[in-house]
């Protein structure tokens, strides 16, 4: 876009700097929630201005086991993420280096699989955890969370590796690489952040849910999602003590999203064309 | 494929191994080898933990299939699909998912297209503007609808106190009157979503060529025709990629409605993922549940299938092939 006037980028910088700040009133009024005392939450009529505590901090700590929380919210995820890795990058190699004709197919079969609600699956999944006996332990959550992050990571990596020539490879299987070595060596480093976007949309995914380990786990194993679903409706806990709480579940992951944005970006475009 | 190369009968052979690979073979059939056994893991995965439990549901679907009764277990046909649309509550709750659906994604189209043209140029005050601007569609969604409940709440609420007290909705609050909570609803929907779908219109706009754009400006067409002429439809691929996405994620809507409402106030902002949550995992009706599972994946099928043709018309009709 050449010759625009000086006065057309400063109005159009104006809109979007006002745009944002809208958008992010919300965040911004959850987060110092949380700084304000329990009385002024609920005053009447609700004001802005508060006299900031750590009050709401200390409270949490009280009601909740915060420490099992987190532990539970953090194995869920790096599980999750370890295994769907584990499964989806080499199953989006073979299928974007395979020359057979379904394996297009295949790709489109794992992109389906991503799109199928998520109850469809769980009430069958749920039973099946039942009768093998890992209801209510992280497994269960960590392996569905697992089938659809992997289908996930399988279709973007797919798209990923389709997009990167196979010259580098086949040169350095000529040149005596075994095909693990071939895989390791050069696809993967080539690949590297196809493979950092995937992990940020698999930690993301898998701290945000709460349908799966809502019916999944149990109150020993619950992460931090259904402790802040469980919290609200309890009369003793105010809306300070859940923004509180909403700090632990919501600020890892906007954080990892903003210092890694160009890879969220990567995730979100690339990953799904 | 070339089958024919790989039979060992050609020369063209790597030099012979020792142990159970030791039949000469071609580079292409270890290559083949490899890659199978790179797939198949997950493949396998997908089948046993994804597919299969949806094969099942599929097969619970025609069965009364209660938890709490299961020695009543019986095979009834068609019959938890024929309730489901003879239920004024499930027929409520198709009709708000279509509703939702379709008004909070063409929203979020409109508004995202008009986001992503803003952001069009390429400067650094873009690239962070957008990366904060991506900060509602990171949050928890649970959280989401934490944060509105509590702001549209007609008693404490800071938006909430004041609309009711000026007199502006329902005195007893948005979320909670069944004429107003389900727009709401539709409403955080395109608060958490209009960047993402400005993203990927983003990628589009980004990726289309310059020297198109350039050359529709050389001959002097206007703004606005150089938007429905040249931009809008080489930006249809994006448009419809971001349509489906969205479409699919929207119909599927679960997290801010179950927290926000929970499908009330009177099933006006039930949805079927919500519906299908409560008959199954709270009532335990795991037969009717899991027809109304199915119904929701037919709908979603259908709906893509549908925009794909009328993207392919489209793309008819504007480019000509």
């Amino acid at each position: 876009m050449a010759q625009v006037s000086g006065r057309q980028v400063f109005a159009e910088r104006t809109a979007v700097l006002l745009i944002t700040i809208v958008m992010l009133l919300p965040v911004v009024w959850l987060i110092t929630t949380a700084y304000k005392p329990s009385n002024q939450i609920f005053s009447i009529p609700p004001r802005l201005d508060f006299q900031p505590t750590l009050d709401q901090f200390r409270n949490i700590f009280g009601y909740f086991d915060v420490v099992s929380l987190l532990r539970s919210s953090v194995a869920i995820s790096a599980g999750t993420t370890v295994l769907s890795l584990l499964l989806g990058v080499p199953c989006g190699y073979a299928l974007a280096r395979s020359r057979s004709r379904y394996a297009t197919g295949f790709a489109y079969f794992f992109l389906a699989i991503r799109m199928v609600p998520a109850i469809a699956s769980l009430i069958p999944f749920y039973l099946m955890m039942r009768d093998i006996g890992l209801l209510g332990s992280w497994w269960a959550v960590v392996i569905i969370n697992t089938m659809l992050n992997c289908a996930f990571v399988t279709w973007m990596m797919f798209s990923y590796f389709r997009a990167l020539p196979r010259d580098m490879e086949e040169a350095a299987l000529t040149d005596g690489c075994t095909q693990l070595g071939a895989f390791f060596k050069v696809a993967v480093p080539a690949a590297r952040s196809g493979i950092i976007a995937c992990v940020l949309f698999c930690v993301m995914f898998s701290w945000n849910d709460f349908l799966y380990p809502m019916f999944l786990t149990t109150l020993d194993s619950k992460p931090l999602s259904v402790a802040l679903l469980t919290a609200y409706g309890t009369k003793d806990i105010t809306w300070g003590s859940l923004g509180a709480l909403a700090h632990f579940s919501t600020i890892p992951i906007v954080l990892m999203a903003l210092f890694l944005n160009r890879y969220f970006v990567q995730g979100a475009t690339n990953g799904v064309q | 494929m070339s089958q024919t190369s790989s039979t060992g009968v050609q020369p063209r052979t790597q030099t012979p191994r020792l142990g159970w690979l030791s039949r000469p073979r071609s580079f292409t059939d270890s290559r083949r080898f490899f890659l199978f056994f790179m797939a198949a893991p997950a493949v396998l995965y997908v089948l046993i933990v994804g597919v299969w439990p949806l094969a099942q549901g599929f097969w619970y679907s025609f069965f009364r299939y209660n938890l709490i009764r299961p020695a009543r277990t019986k095979f009834i046909g068609l019959d938890n699909y024929i309730a489901i649309f003879e239920d004024r509550g499930a027929r409520q709750a198709i009709l708000n998912t279509f509703q939702f659906t379709l008004t909070s994604v063409s929203l979020q189209l409109f508004f995202g297209f008009c986001l992503a043209m803003l952001l069009w140029r390429d400067s650094r005050f873009n690239r962070i503007a957008l990366a904060f601007l991506l900060i509602p569609a990171t949050i928890t969604p649970l959280v989401v609808g934490l944060i509105y409940k509590a702001l549209l709440g007609a008693d404490y609420g800071l938006i909430g106190y004041y609309l009711a007290n000026a007199g502006i909705g329902p005195r007893t609050g948005l979320l909670t009157d069944s004429g107003t909570a389900l727009w709401v609803l539709i409403l955080i929907d395109c608060w958490e979503w209009t960047p993402l779908m400005a993203l990927i219109l983003l990628a589009g706009l980004k990726s289309l060529p310059a020297d198109v754009l350039e050359a529709g400006r050389a001959d002097g067409a206007t703004a606005w025709q150089r938007f429905t002429l040249i931009v809008l439809p080489l930006m249809l691929p994006s448009i419809f990629l971001a349509l489906v996405l969205r479409t699919m994620d929207a119909f599927r809507v679960f997290d801010s409605v179950f927290v926000t409402t929970g499908g009330g106030p009177n099933d006006a902002t039930n949805t079927l993922m919500v519906l299908a949550v409560k008959e199954g995992l709270q009532f335990f009706n795991i037969g009717y549940a899991s027809a109304i599972g199915n119904i929701t994946i037919l709908f979603i099928a259908c709906m893509a299938a549908v925009l794909l043709l009328v993207v392919r018309r489209a793309d008819v009709r504007i480019n000509g092939k």
